[in-house]
């Protein structure tokens, strides 16, 4: 059976990590962006944890993993707010149309 | 097959029908969605029986050995430093009851709701909603079955949140209805209080007993105590009050009882529960009555084996308190749907109340029973709200009972066994007046027995049995309250089990329980008499719902002229009346029995078996059981005591509304004040809306006003003190000799400023204000220098060489 080592953790981070900035760069519903940042996030847990169970051994980066995770809770919490004040001033959540600050 | 792979395979199924119906559900449709749903759950149930059917069979000892192998067949996932994480089945018992339970149930409810979502309107927007009802309940099915057969608390924990979001989820299904999805976010939030306490005892559990396996805890538990070390010995500052040993053991109790304070809707978190009856009818029936809010007495029931006897006591208290004031709120309800919430709250209250005062198989019999006789209520309330075009008033009713013949006697043998119906003396009653019976008389060994079993444990300490002196020791010390002496203890013998032969160490267990028994706090009274009380409130209520419904002259002749009743929603209410009336005695009660040996035998805690009616039988196991002399078997002064209670009640309800509402309006006049407090829930919602909501309201505000004066004024002032700075200078220094003239300072000025201008006019020109274009050169620049940092070294020989070769190439 295949032996599972740093190595496929590393990949599947990768993977997660294109796949998030992918979300991130494709869609136009700030959800989508939201949910891309999210998988972007997490693709750093996995190395995070990843590492800490194949280098150190400790569990220290296990601890920032869940830091990252209550961050994220909060960044979605954030987010969310943010994009109510935006859809209640352009009544749409298309980042695109959100730019009025450049003029 | 083997059992745990069916019950996985169970689990999985309605897994599989959540995937299927959330990515296909809007092609599959209207009817056809739902069978996919209502397949999945029939597979689940199938499953189970076999499962139930074959367990049935097996000897205790065949039974032992396939929960060892369940147990080696644990699959290891994951390390967290030193905690392994298991992923496994828990075979017992208890599991294969609740796995059927709440597969039969539920695939009954599925069938129903089939029927009910026909004649319900599913659109908003246009968009069609009928298959995410499906895929809810598939869901909710999923999540419901992997919290039954966890064996771990950690995957307990992740089932127990999903159990929650599916909840929510189906609460605020009618989502553009304001009610609805308020209720759903009420019971949201409001479980979510729970789940923080739930949280903390788990983080106890793994920093003081080391797994989160819920056997290998219970194992650590008892070591712990009976050595004196780990959280026994344990202190921790909190707030500079200083927390030790015992007291520390019986937090993560209260801790871990928290997230079923939450769950099951108990006294301070009770409120969201009546709200949660804006989901539809099926999912009230299903979740808000027979599983899910079981849920938090299962987690007890679990985690029986970690509770101290204070803990104990606590969750006793709790669920007093909430069988009273809920049962007494239930009298004056009209809504048929939310007398059914009040009722379901008063029962969960009996079982949390049966779970504290050690009445462990009592409580999850009754559990089982009420959870038939509960969804065969809710569904009946369906099948009615259906019929009347979803009018909910019973004031408006009346006189259905020709209308729904099948609705009206099947709702009326749930009316018949939550008011505990049977006849005292014999072994006749439906399932509510056995489980009810027990906990009863569990309640009244707990207050006036225990002089008794302290006797009992002097003897065995004279006779030197007892070795565990440490534990006892601590034991004592925490409590110092002496027991009161009652007058009923003389005459009363008791004594504990004898030992399971073929279990070596549940001697020691029990000769330990009966030193914890010894040292019991008894049961004030009050919390032996509010249960018996609440038992002849329970039928008057449940009385008073069916008579408006069904019996009398119609009040509402609109209402009245439309009602019906369709096979496809009386068809399940048959199955579970057929349910209600058999399995609940003859194959619940032995089930949960055999379980009760293992899960109770933890020498920090006493389960009492409360049942009497059979004691040589009940004999066997770790439980500390009650023996008693002839003629002073609670049950028999209890069969007399309330074993008509459900007649009075209900025969006092009968009188009442047997002309129509006139006599209960002159009753309410005359009791205005108590109906009032009644009428509006004893002022919870109130409390909680004036504290808690206002309260954050008000925070916001002046979060918010501090933001715009002080944050906002700060800047204001320091951006108009340069303005002012700025025009007081000019006027100063650059005084112009003519108009159009510019000193020297404005010609540099604005000389600067038109050199920025250009600048950034250029440089504005990737700031196309795209957050999509800035992610992409954000990501293209991290991408160039990382790689400009991974191949540094080239990069340098590179330059190097170039530098070497243009060098040359001057030279030469």
């Amino acid at each position: 059976m295949l032996d599972i080592g740093l190595n496929h953790y590393m990949v599947l981070s990768a993977l997660v990590f294109a796949l998030g900035l992918l979300c991130m760069v494709t869609k136009r519903n700030a959800i989508g962006i939201l949910i891309g940042v999210e998988l972007v996030l997490n693709a750093a847990n996995i190395n995070l944890v990843a590492f800490s169970r194949y280098q150190t051994g400790a569990g220290d980066g296990h601890i920032v993993a869940v830091f990252i995770i209550l961050l994220a809770a909060a960044e979605a919490a954030i987010g969310i707010a943010i994009f109510m004040n935006f859809y209640n001033t352009l009544a749409t959540i298309d980042v695109d149309r959100g730019d009025e600050l450049r003029h | 097959m083997e059992y745990t792979t069916a019950l996985a395979l169970g689990v999985l199924i309605p897994l599989i029908s959540f995937t299927l119906l959330a990515f296909t559900g809007h092609k599959l449709g209207k009817p056809r969605s739902s069978y996919v749903a209502l397949l999945a759950i029939g597979i689940s149930c199938a499953l189970s029986t076999y499962v139930l059917l074959g367990w049935l069979g097996k000897t205790p000892d065949e039974r032992e050995a396939l929960a060892a192998q369940a147990v080696a067949n644990q699959f290891h996932w994951a390390d967290f430093g030193n905690l392994a994480i298991k992923v496994g089945v828990k075979l017992d018992s208890l599991t294969v009851i609740m796995y059927f339970m709440v597969t039969f149930i539920a695939f009954w409810i599925h069938f129903f709701s089939i029927g009910y979502m026909e004649g319900h309107s599913d659109e908003v927007d246009g968009v069609s909603k009928y298959h995410r009802f499906f895929t809810y309940l598939s869901l909710f099915c999923f999540s419901m079955l992997g919290l039954v057969i966890s064996s771990s608390l950690l995957f307990l924990f992740i089932f127990w949140e999903l159990v929650g979001l599916c909840s929510y989820l189906l609460i605020g299904f009618y989502f553009d209805r304001k009610y609805a999805s308020d209720a759903g976010m009420k019971a949201f939030i409001t479980n979510r209080v729970g789940d923080f306490g739930f949280i903390i005892g788990l983080a106890m559990v793994v920093l003081f007993l080391g797994t989160f396996d819920l056997d290998e805890a219970a194992r650590a538990f008892a070591h712990q105590f009976n050595t004196g070390t780990g959280i026994f010995e344990a202190s921790v500052n909190l707030f500079g009050w200083h927390v030790s040993g015992g007291t520390l053991a019986t937090l993560m109790g209260i801790g871990l009882f928290c997230g079923a304070i939450g769950k099951s809707a108990q006294f301070p978190l009770h409120v969201w529960l009546p709200d949660a009856m804006a989901g539809p009818t099926p999912v009230s029936a299903l979740i808000h009555a027979a599983t899910m809010v079981a849920a938090g007495v299962y987690l007890v029931a679990r985690v029986f084996r970690l509770l101290t006897p204070e803990a104990q006591f606590f969750i006793a208290c709790i669920g007093c308190i909430t069988l009273t004031i809920t049962a007494l709120i239930a009298i004056v309800q009209t809504d048929i749907k939310k007398v059914l919430a009040y009722s379901t709250l008063s029962q969960l209250g009996y079982m949390i109340f049966g779970m504290g005062v050690g009445a462990w198989v009592a409580a999850l019999f009754h559990l089982m029973t009420h959870a038939f006789f509960k969804a065969m209520l809710f569904l009946g309330s369906g099948q009615v709200i259906e019929g009347c075009h979803h009018e909910q008033d019973i004031r408006k009713m009346g006189g259905l009972r020709k209308k729904m013949p099948v609705t009206c006697w099947t709702f009326f043998i749930g009316v018949l066994a939550i008011a505990g119906f049977g006849i005292p003396g014999m072994h006749l009653g439906l399932g509510g007046y056995f489980s009810k019976d027990e906990i009863l008389a569990v309640a009244y060994e707990r207050a006036f027995n225990l002089p008794a079993l302290k006797e009992t444990d002097a003897a065995a300490d004279d006779a030197g049995e007892h070795a565990h002196a440490i534990g006892r020791r601590r034991i004592t010390s925490d409590r110092s309250k002496p027991a009161s002496n009652i007058a009923l203890a003389s005459g009363v013998e008791a004594a504990h089990a004898p030992a399971d032969a073929h279990h070596g160490d549940h001697r020691t267990g029990t000769l330990e329980k009966v030193g914890i028994a010894a040292r019991l706090p008894a049961l004030p009274p009050i919390m032996f008499w509010l249960p018996i009380i609440i038992a002849y409130v329970t039928p008057f209520y449940m009385m008073r719902c069916w008579w408006l419904t069904f019996c009398g002259k119609p009040r509402d002749h609109h209402v009245h002229d439309h009602a019906h009743e369709s096979w496809k929603m009386f068809l399940p209410l048959a199955v579970l009346a057929i349910g209600t009336f058999y399995c609940s005695f003859a194959t619940f009660r032995p089930l949960i029995h055999d379980a009760a040996a293992a899960a109770t035998n933890s020498p920090a805690i006493v389960a009492i078996d409360g049942e009497a009616h059979n004691l040589e039988e009940a004999g066997a196991g770790a439980m500390l059981m009650l023996n008693h002399a002839p003629g002073k078997n609670p049950h028999d002064w209890l069969a007399y005591g309330v074993g008509f209670a459900w007649l009075i009640g209900m025969g006092f309800a009968a009188a009442l509304y047997r002309n129509g509402l006139a006599a209960a309006e002159r009753l309410r006049r005359r009791f205005a004040l108590i109906h009032t407090a009644l009428d509006q829930k004893l002022y919870f919602d109130h409390l909680y809306d004036g504290v808690l909501v206002a309260g954050t309201r008000t925070l916001g505000v002046v979060c918010y006003w501090f933001d715009k004066i002080f944050i906002d004024g700060t800047v204001n002032g320091v951006a108009m003190l340069t303005r002012w700075i700025g025009s007081f200078s000019g006027r100063q220094l650059d005084m112009p000799v003519q108009r159009g003239d510019w000193g020297l300072v404005d010609a540099v000025a604005n000389g600067m400023a038109a050199t920025v201008l250009d600048i950034g006019s250029q440089i504005r020109r990737p700031q196309s204000g795209r957050i999509r274009t800035y992610v992409c050169i954000t990501a293209g620049a991290a991408a160039v220098a990382l790689l400009a940092v991974l191949y540094f070294d080239q990069l340098a020989a590179g330059i190097d060489w170039l530098v070497t070769r243009t060098s040359t190439l001057a030279q030469g």
